[in-house]
């Protein structure tokens, strides 16, 4: 075996063997798709039914209310002898009362009154958002009543006009925001990704710097093998990771959403309105994650991860090799993970601006287009093949240039010890020669 | 056709010159090791002995100069016949100690199969198999010290390379590794020995250099080095006057140094012409004044080092005032 094929082979067993690594394997998709499940379980636990005391001051916004399955409405007081301090007392005294909702009388008076519902636990928004819609209609037929407007008249001013994005060429509907949504988790996947195992590459250098074995090793080795050794074993270590994150999550989240579907949507069956509006829903984004060139972004995916990586983690190792200590990499870390931060905000910010120029940048500069690109790609955009091209030979010219520099600093550093590290100094340690 | 009548040194350093961004770490310097012979590298810190021996292992490269190996130009497969114990050396931590050993062996070109069985036989000469699955972190200092001696030499280096080997060894492991040195040597290895223990150095060394402020000042055999600075040197205790003392003999002598122990009552050291003969000098003292004793001066390598470092660094002060 060559000797960078040793150092690789080092690195990446001593790195997979470890229980932490095995931990954060296995345990990282069962907590990804436990936090799901769990989001799951917790919306659909709203479908516990409610008891809702009403104090109603105007005695005639909650008239037409009527308790249904879920929310089992009661008026308070009809006589209109009690006040807003007896319906409290009562509310606290039985234990059966789950929710308070109080209609001042000014509620009718202006167009944005506000009501307000006292909880023993906190409300869902689901919940807050019927009530909310059954006082402002029953507020609204009052006033087509004073107004003397019929509801068929108010129905017929009632507008809600909303617009389809649809593709010119395909002529088929698409729905950004989803698409935005998909390019970002894979960006932000990178992200983390490219920082993790950067991190890594950093801390392997200290402590091989700071244990003093790393003289023993470059009298075997060159520095700059050492280094590559490293980052690629580690970079091995990333993908092995992510190849059984997918492998581990899809076989998690099926069973778990074979579970969910067995317990909820044999309930959701009774009402067949439901399903119907919400496979609307479902149809549009499930269409618009079929238009997504899956094959073109998970190679991507890979392609824009090793070649970001590549690039953080030399300058990583870099910075590994010049400190001697981690506490005193913090100076050298700022201005290289600054970068990294931006494009992760610059991803963020795409979702409701696909096109600006200033993502179109971001995209090419090799610093910001692993994350960036990515997120691009997703939504895809005329014209982009070229981009992606450009992109990708950029990021391929500069992580050779950055991994020459990094070896140059690296080369010195790692023998320096002791020593208060500028950026003067890292300067001359790249014009040294041989 | 011309005959070689010297052995071909193992090691040879023609010329090095190497500077860093703005001083000059090797200025010119030129050793030359024999043949299984065990090699004295001295010098104060910051000398430059660790630049050199670190261009003796390719970390880095001279600016100038060549470095022979059995009369071959240094090129990267050298690596595989030198084994080099730096001065600030360390293991793995968390690594299994077994398997470090076998790692570092295979980088120097060995075979795993080949690595583990080497590395058994030393582990059970040295009586420390018990620590092969054991990790670094649960080792001593100076158990960590064995398993890195361990692997310098487990590849059987042609040129040895040993920056400070003792360091950190109690004196009963430090005898073991003595030992163990000179035995390599025996067995046919070539050692730079880079130390500042002194002792060691008269004790095992063959040959010497002395660097100093980037320059070699001093090399040489270490007996006949030794030697050249005792030539004809004397120690003289005597009672009676300075000025009879002085004019006892009429040239053909100098004085190093006097002491005035009490009246009348000196130590003076004195460094005879290669003209004059010992026997008439002392006669012509034992005229002038009362002879205590009379002793020929043997200084140690220790002596050696400061007064050259000492004189070496008076004479820059002034040519650099």
């Amino acid at each position: 075996m060559s000797k960078i094929g040793l150092i690789i082979k080092r690195e990446y067993l001593s790195r997979v063997s470890k229980k932490s690594f095995l931990l954060m394997t296995v345990l990282g998709p069962i907590l990804m798709v436990g936090f799901m499940v769990g989001a799951i379980f917790l919306g659909k636990q709203e479908d516990k039914s409610l008891n809702i005391l009403i104090h109603d001051d105007t005695y005639v916004v909650s008239k037409p209310f009527k308790p249904t399955e879920q929310f089992n409405l009661m008026v308070f007081d009809t006589t209109g002898t009690k006040n807003l301090d007896d319906a409290k007392e009562s509310f606290k005294n039985d234990e059966s009362l789950d929710l308070l909702l109080y209609l001042p009388e000014t509620i009718v008076e202006m167009n944005n009154g506000s009501g307000h519902l006292y909880f023993k636990e906190a409300p869902s928004t689901k919940t807050r958002m019927y009530l909310e819609r059954l006082v402002n209609e029953s507020i609204e037929k009052l006033k087509l009543k004073e107004l003397n407007v019929s509801l068929d008249t108010y129905m017929r001013l009632k507008n809600k006009v909303s617009l389809k994005a649809i593709d010119y060429k395909s002529g088929k509907e698409s729905n950004v925001k989803v698409k935005a949504f998909v390019g970002m988790a894979f960006g932000v996947s990178t992200f983390m990704f490219i920082f993790m195992y950067g991190t890594l590459v950093m801390k392997g250098v200290i402590e091989e710097k700071s244990s003093r074995i790393v003289e023993v090793i470059v009298s075997s080795v060159k520095p700059f093998e050492l280094m590559m050794g490293k980052i690629i074993g580690i970079m091995f270590v990333g993908l092995t990771q992510f190849a059984v994150w997918i492998i581990l999550s899809s076989i998690f989240g099926s069973i778990a959403m074979g579970m969910i579907d067995s317990e909820f949507y044999s309930a959701a069956n009774q009402s067949p309105e439901v399903i119907a509006g919400m496979s609307n829903v479902q149809a549009n984004i499930i269409n618009t994650l079929l238009e997504i060139n899956w094959v073109l972004l998970i190679g991507l995916f890979f392609f824009y991860f090793i070649g970001g990586y590549l690039l953080y983690g030399a300058l990583m190792a870099a910075i590994g090799a010049a400190v001697d200590n981690e506490t005193d990499s913090q100076q050298f870390m700022v201005p290289i993970t600054a970068p990294l931060m931006f494009s992760y905000l610059i991803v963020i910010l795409s979702i409701d601006n696909p096109n600006s120029p200033v993502l179109f940048w971001c995209s090419q500069i090799p610093f910001t287009s692993p994350v960036v690109m990515l997120a691009r790609a997703a939504m895809g955009s005329e014209g982009l093949w070229w981009q992606i091209i450009t992109s990708m030979l950029l990021l391929i010219v500069t992580f050779i240039a950055t991994t020459w520099l990094a070896g140059k600093i690296y080369r010195t550093g790692i023998l320096m010890h002791g020593k208060k590290i500028t950026w003067q100094e890292l300067w001359k340690w790249i014009k040294y020669k041989g | 056709m011309f005959v070689m009548n010297e052995v071909t040194p193992v090691f040879e350093a023609r010329n090095i010159v190497k500077t860093y961004a703005n001083h000059i770490a090797l200025d010119n310097v030129s050793i030359s090791v024999p043949p299984q012979s065990i090699f004295g590298l001295l010098g104060p810190n910051g000398a430059g002995k660790t630049s050199l021996i670190r261009i003796i292992n390719q970390i880095t490269a001279p600016d100038s100069g060549e470095i022979l190996i059995n009369g071959e130009k240094l090129k990267r497969k050298h690596i595989e016949d030198i084994g080099y114990l730096p001065e600030e050396r360390g293991l793995y931590k968390k690594m299994k100690i077994g398997e470090q050993a076998i790692y570092l062996a295979q980088l120097k070109g060995m075979s795993r199969n080949e690595a583990r069985t080497e590395l058994k036989k030393w582990f059970i000469k040295f009586e420390i198999e018990s620590w092969w699955n054991k990790k670094v972190e649960d080792l001593s200092k100076g158990m960590a010290q064995k398993i890195q001696f361990i692997t310098t030499i487990i590849h059987r280096p042609k040129l040895l390379i040993l920056d400070e080997p003792f360091s950190g060894f109690d004196p009963i492991n430090a005898n073991l590794i003595k030992n163990e040195i000179m035995e390599l040597r025996d067995n046919g290895a070539t050692i730079i020995l880079s130390t500042h223990n002194m002792e060691s150095v008269e004790e095992i060394c063959d040959d010497m250099a002395l660097i100093n402020k980037s320059k070699k000042i001093l090399g040489g055999k270490v007996k006949e080095v030794k030697e050249s600075f005792s030539k004809n040197q004397y120690k003289i205790e005597f009672k009676g006057n300075m000025v009879s003392f002085a004019n006892a003999v009429w040239g053909g002598w100098e004085m190093i140094e006097k002491e005035e122990l009490s009246k009348n009552h000196f130590m003076v050291q004195v460094k005879l012409n290669e003209k004059m003969e010992l026997n008439n000098f002392l006669k012509g003292l034992l005229d002038a004044v009362e002879v205590i004793s009379f002793n020929k001066v043997a200084l140690s390598m220790n002596e050696i080092f400061i007064k050259m470092v000492k004189e070496n660094s008076d004479t820059q002060n002034v040519s650099e005032k």
